[in-house]
């Protein structure tokens, strides 16, 4: 590495943090003053709050509550997204930009954290600003006085069609890139190829369903004894 | 000792090795369980899990309507108790998708959850809302003065709502 | 000049001497020994790359991060002197702070608002440390800890959201704890259960089968003594490693 032109910490850095510091300070007095912190009646379990809103970087996680099941919704998906998230450095071997800001060298690693980025913050938008009483869909200058009511017809696939298409899925998804590109598979190597196209899938699955959802009104892809999907 | 190890295959190094780090692995785990087993109290200070509610006859269905819902229990309990035509069951006040508490709502005759829509029938069934399954029941049993006693501990959910002691007959 | 005579005897003394090693006149020696010589600033490096003093370039999000932890538990050790987590006593309490005691409106306030913009300032600071591909090696490890410390802020929040006891604070938590039931094999609500709800995981983070006041006091307790160890410690480790792993990020 050429050796760039530095800075010494002592006095440039340490006074950048200092200011930084003074401002933040300051925004946080001025909010303070400016709003409270919310308190509502004293808990009361038998009266529920309507709507009952989880904290606002949860809400996201809440509002997939509509799509999915509990267990997938609840404790799966924010699973899933905290070992996707430790494995990335493992996974991506790609040596390009590293401590840099590049687009072109690394399009397939960007473009899936900002879209699953991006869909964390979209459903914690729409679950947060958009939601109103029995968790409905109210837009922004709406009144929640004006009570909406659930009316839907939701089907389910077939056990055996709804295998069939998840094995389509995710069958062909896993073969997708070895297909098309066939040194990313040699790249790789097979493990790593695994958890890659494994958790890209699953995470596209999140706006397949949703979109199932909403356009056919499927409530579940898949139904088997012990658990709905 | 040399025709000891080469019957055993285990150095007497290795073998110590094995027990020190074994001994030390066991009181790992000894300590993790009964941290594990410390955080679940003996007892708890919750509700009694029975109560009275009074003699059957004392429920009765006006007549319009095929259920009337008994909200009396609701806020001490979280219990709503239905009289159908001949029977009085106990309904559980929690929402079956995520445990809210459902309000019911007596000119339209349905349950509503306030937290994701879910709609239930007078007699607890979900038809409406991403709810999994009817209202829970409780254990009912009739008691030594025949008045109707409710069991909490013990839930019933709609496979079972069918055995003798989720219902009370009239 | 008996302004500066005194100036000097303090600065001649061996108190000061004792705690302050080096003289204050800008030279090169003294911009160093200042930052080797301070346990909190010797954090840093003596140089930095140019770039790394660029907002532009780091957005300065962890930073802010930790600025904002700092400020949590400034804030937070204040509020503990008149906070009981009893259910007979919380919400007086939150009242008493809120009407009564002398600034105690704006420490919660601050309390809770430097939360907030704690979870958007880390959210974003990971942001940027992908687009900056600074997870790849030799920082793959320090990533790890980044997420673990990720998980903790969200922990600490949630754990927090529960202590004002009032109707948001109790469904807010009974909606999150509720999908815990939910867990396959290991709550007693989810596929393959194998528990009850008296010995599920539920059971074991509530210490029993609702929110009463054993959940409360746990979650009192992992808000303000668990977790912010667990993030001091992870802390020190992903600071450390910054700097032993080839320090700010930047093409190797």
């Amino acid at each position: 590495m050429t050796e760039k032109k530095k800075h010494l910490v002592w006095p440039d850095l340490a006074f950048m943090e200092f200011l930084t510091a003074i401002a933040l300070t300051i925004i946080l007095i001025v909010w303070g003053l400016l709003a409270n912190a919310p308190l509502l009646e004293i808990a009361s379990p038998t009266r529920s709050e309507n709507p009952s809103k989880a904290p606002w970087y949860f809400v996201g996680l809440q509002e997939l509550l509509v799509y999915f099941d509990p267990w997938i919704a609840g404790v799966m998906i924010p699973a899933i997204i905290i070992l996707c998230l430790m494995v990335i450095p493992y996974i991506d071997r790609d040596p390009h930009g590293s401590g840099e800001y590049t687009f072109s060298l690394r399009k397939l690693a960007i473009i899936n954290f900002i879209f699953g980025f991006l869909m964390w913050l979209i459903l914690i938008f729409i679950g947060y600003f958009l939601r109103g009483p029995n968790w409905q869909l109210y837009l922004p200058w709406e009144s929640w006085e004006k009570v909406k009511e659930l009316e839907e017809n939701l089907w389910s696939l077939n056990p055996e069609i709804g295998l069939i298409s998840l094995i389509i899925y995710f069958g062909l998804g896993m073969m997708m890139p070895k297909l098309i590109k066939k040194d990313f598979y040699k790249k790789c190597g097979f493990v790593r190829y695994v958890i890659i196209m494994l958790s890209i899938l699953l995470m596209y699955f999140v706006p397949v369903k949703i979109f199932l959802r909403l356009v056919f009104n499927i409530k579940y892809v898949l139904v088997t004894p012990w658990f709905n999907i | 000792m040399t025709t000891d190890i080469n019957k055993t295959g285990i150095s007497r190094r290795s073998l110590l090795q094995i027990a020190g780090w074994g001994s030390l692995l066991v009181t790992f785990g000894i300590t993790i369980g009964s941290i594990l087993r410390f955080l679940y109290p003996r007892v708890l200070f919750e509700k009694p899990s029975t109560f009275n509610i009074g003699f059957p006859d004392e429920f009765k269905t006006d007549g319009s309507t095929s259920h009337r819902v008994y909200e009396n229990w609701k806020e001490e309990q979280s219990v709503w108790v239905v009289k159908e035509r001949n029977r009085i069951y106990a309904i559980h006040a929690k929402c079956t998708h995520l445990g809210c508490t459902p309000n019911w709502f007596a000119e339209e005759g349905i349950f509503k959850c306030p937290c994701h829509g879910s709609q239930f029938r007078g007699n607890g069934v979900n038809f409406a809302g991403p709810a999994p399954r009817p209202l829970d029941r409780f254990k009912l049993s009739i008691g030594k003065d025949g008045m109707i006693i409710v069991d909490k501990s013990r839930v019933y959910t709609f496979k079972e709502f069918e055995k003798p002691e989720a219902y009370v007959e009239v | 000049m008996k302004g500066k005579n005194l100036r000097n005897k303090i600065t001649d003394s061996q108190i000061y001497k004792s705690v302050f090693r080096h003289t204050y006149t800008d030279t090169k020696e003294n911009r160093t020994l200042q930052i080797k010589s301070n346990v909190f600033l010797h954090l840093h490096p003596v140089k930095i790359p140019s770039h790394a003093m660029k907002i532009r370039f780091t957005w300065c999000m962890g930073g802010i991060t930790f600025f904002m932890f700092l400020v949590e538990v400034i804030t937070g050790i204040l509020l503990m002197f008149y906070y009981r987590p009893v259910p007979e006593y919380v919400y007086l309490d939150m009242k008493y702070l809120e009407f009564d005691v002398p600034f105690g409106i704006i420490l919660r306030n601050l309390h809770r608002w430097a939360a907030h913009l704690m979870l958007v300032t880390i959210m974003l600071h990971m942001l940027r440390v992908f687009l900056t591909g600074s997870y790849k090696p030799p920082r793959e490890f320090n990533w790890v800890i980044g997420v673990v410390l990720l998980v903790t802020t969200f922990l600490l929040s949630f754990t927090g959201y529960l202590l004002p006891w009032d109707q948001l604070a109790y469904w807010a938590i009974t909606v999150g704890t509720n999908m815990i039931r939910a867990a396959p094999v290991i709550g007693h609500e989810g596929p393959f259960a194998l528990l009850n709800k008296y010995n599920d995981v539920r059971f074991m983070i509530l210490g029993g089968t609702e929110i009463g006041a054993n959940a409360l006091l746990r979650f009192y307790v992992l808000h303000i003594m668990a977790l912010p160890a667990a993030a001091i410690i992870f802390m020190a480790v992903h600071f450390w490693r910054i700097r032993k792993d080839g320090g700010i990020s930047r093409p190797l």
